[in-house]
């Protein structure tokens, strides 16, 4: 879950980083209200959930109130990146003397938590990390036996920092590791993190992403989901994991592996796969039936491929819910191949509710079975048309 | 022979009393699995099918000697379960649970790479040695004894390849599935470094998939093995990851988590890869 800019500030807020005073508002008029309180320079910034927003024109400068609510207007009539812009965030404009990167992420190669710290933060920080690799400085972090302060200290000192300064910034470097650790984030980012002209330092921008799988431990808020999709949004809600893909042929599969495996065999057959949806392993009769009513709700799947093999429960449990689910729906074909424990009980299930069944252990059955059936439906529909011309 | 799980192999079942772990341990004892115990805190003293519950992992490994374990715990509780089993000095832990928080899995990969103990998982079928046990949720009647060796990020895509093995008489010496989170335990190269000692195994087969660079790394392990190695590797089509901020970019590797970088990887290396399962199963007979 992604945190929007004024979530994740209110985080570093409450976990002793500073930040700009800033208010949320939802209207322009709100905003003017806000502005008000906050002084002649305003930074209008649009809450989405994406980067390169400074870019898209989702940050404005104002330095007369009269053009707050014109300039806010403008803003929540953006669309960035196919995000409506609902918040906007407004603060006081900060004074800047340098610019600094601070980071923490998973790197999901090496499965190492990397602390990366440059001198040189800001918009082209990637730039930075090409061109002058070596003033991007990282540190790993061992989760069972993160640093202590003094060689955060260390760390940080290599970017060329001392005295007051340096141990602000150690302080910072410090409570960034700890929400780090203790909010389960995927990646706690802060770009810049500013030097003001009196040697404060502030955080002027948060990207915060928390670990979906900790949620049952974290308290946030679900204020917001990352899903464009409304598919997407009930697919997690089914406990399933979904992805629309632009093809014609709905796919679901137990594992992600073989789901992807019957997408590319669909593509390579020229009948690209209309979603990607898999099931975990945990298969249950609802699970299915909802699954399918997900796959169908995308208007352009004309056939659908279901490759299961039984995993914690016994198969014949996902082949109810599928027959289930064409005896109560108008449903495209269907092609099931499944296997593993209890597999003839699921056959016997599936062929008496008149579905395909492909008892191999080729996945391309499936989808020629498919794609066979979808040509034949073609060819009835052909033959109807023109007995009426 | 087979590697990781043997004829020395005696598995503890953590987890034992709930829904998923009794029906599972019924079916790995079935398939010939030496199990010794079970763990549930709270329940020593119990037995299910036969096997004693204890408290806690110590007291399985005094009075029966474990030194594997499969995990059935919950996704919340399997950090501290891991962890108990590696202190008490288990050295094959297999994780099968999924929606494990990241931050416990890196917990629990640093905590076995301290103490040499092999983690399969979160996220994983577990690991099958047809002819001698599972410890896992694969079904057995998918595997058969022989000779081939099978690495798989994917469980059902492994149950798929060993099928497609069998219908041409290759059986296999043994089934890892290193799990199918982003994070895993242990890496695909040290698992393609057991095989190659292995003396039953005579070619590995890779089951792969988009993202990461286990691939990559594994490739450069495979340029200096005499066995042969086939790949395939699932996701071509699959969309790319989101992602935010600019950490991910600043610590990514060019030119790696693709499938077709996969691909160049495998091949550069001197394996053969695979268009699709199917494939595997000629492409290896070509080989033997």
């Amino acid at each position: 879950m992604k945190l929007l800019e004024y979530q994740g500030k209110e985080l570093f807020a409450e976990n002793g980083i500073p930040v700009p005073r800033g208010m949320v508002v939802t209207s322009a008029l709100e905003a003017e209200e806000a502005a008000a309180q906050l002084g002649e320079n305003i930074v209008l910034k649009a809450q989405v959930p994406v980067g390169g927003r400074g870019k898209a024109g989702g940050i404005k400068f104002v330095d007369n109130l009269q053009y707050i609510r014109s300039e806010a207007e403008k803003l929540f009539h953006l669309d960035i990146e196919e995000f409506s812009v609902e918040k906007l965030l407004i603060e006081e404009k900060i004074d800047i003397t340098k610019e600094i990167y601070m980071g923490l992420v998973v790197d999901i190669d090496t499965g190492d938590i990397v602390f990366l710290f440059s001198p040189e933060g800001g918009m082209n920080i990637e730039q930075v990390a090409e061109s002058k690799p070596e003033q991007v400085f990282r540190l790993i972090v061992d989760p069972l036996e993160p640093p202590p302060l003094y060689q955060l200290r260390h760390f940080i000192r290599q970017g060329g920092f001392q005295g007051k300064i340096l141990e602000e910034l150690t302080k910072i470097a410090s409570k960034l590791l700890h929400i780090f650790l203790k909010y389960d984030l995927l990646t706690g980012e802060i770009n810049p993190l500013v030097i003001l002209p009196d040697n404060r330092i502030i955080a002027l921008d948060a990207k915060v992403e928390v670990d979906d799988n900790a949620l049952f431990r974290q308290k946030f808020e679900k204020k917001f989901w990352e899903e464009r999709d409304l598919l997407e949004k009930e697919a997690r809600d089914i406990g399933v994991t979904y992805i629309k893909l632009n093809g014609s042929i709905g796919v679901i599969g137990s594992g992600a592996g073989l789901a992807m495996a019957t997408m590319d065999m669909l593509e390579d057959m020229g009948f690209p796969p209309a979603n990607f949806l898999e099931t975990g392993g945990g298969i249950t009769e609802d699970l299915m039936y909802n699954a399918l009513k997900l796959v169908c709700k995308n208007g352009q799947v004309t056939g659908v491929v279901i490759n299961i093999y039984g995993g914690v429960n016994p198969i014949e449990k996902g082949a109810k819910g599928i027959v289930r689910f064409v005896r109560e729906r108008e449903s495209p074909p269907i092609v099931v191949k499944a296997l593993g424990n209890k597999q003839e009980e699921c056959w016997e299930i599936l062929k008496e509710g008149g579905i395909t069944v492909i008892t191999s252990v080729k996945t391309e059955d499936a989808v020629e079975s498919i794609i066979n059936l979808i040509n034949s439906s073609n060819e009835k529909t052909k033959i109807v048309g023109e007995g009426v011309i | 022979m087979s590697i990781l799980l043997d004829n020395e192999t005696r598995a503890v079942v953590q987890g034992i009393t709930g829904r998923i772990g009794s029906v599972q341990t019924a079916w790995m004892l079935d398939y010939g699995t030496k199990l010794v115990a079970g763990v549930t805190p709270g329940r020593g003293g119990e037995t299910v099918h036969d096997l004693p519950v204890y408290d806690d992992v110590y007291e399985a490994v005094e009075k029966h000697g474990a030194n594997a374990t499969v995990l059935f715990v919950p996704g919340p509780f399997l950090r501290d379960a891991v962890l108990e089993a590696i202190d008490a000095g288990i050295k094959l832990v297999v994780a099968i649970p999924e929606h494990v928080p990241l931050h416990d899995v890196l917990q629990m990969k640093s905590a076995a790479e301290k103490n040499g103990a092999w983690l399969l998982g979160p996220n994983t079928p577990g690991i099958i040695s047809p002819g001698i046990g599972k410890l896992g949720i694969m079904p057995g009647n998918m595997f058969t004894e022989g000779k081939i060796g099978i690495i798989s990020r994917s469980g059902t895509l492994s149950y798929e390849m060993a099928g497609l093995l069998n219908e041409v008489g290759l059986g296999q010496s043994t089934m890892v599935g290193v799990g199918g989170d982003p994070v895993v335990g242990s890496r695909m190269i040290k698992i393609l470094q057991e095989f190659e000692v292995d003396p039953e195994t005579e070619a590995v087969i890779i089951v792969g998939e988009i993202g990461g660079s286990s691939e990559e790394e594994a490739a450069e392990f495979i340029k200096e093995m005499k066995k042969p190695v086939i790949a395939y590797l699932a996701g071509r089509t699959a969309p790319s990851g989101r992602r935010m901020g600019h950490a991910g970019a600043i610590i990514k590797k060019e030119g790696q988590g693709t499938v077709e970088s996969k691909i160049k990887a495998f091949k550069k290396a001197g394996a053969l890869v695979a268009s699709k399962p199917s494939d595997v199963a000629v492409l290896i007979k070509e080989c033997l």
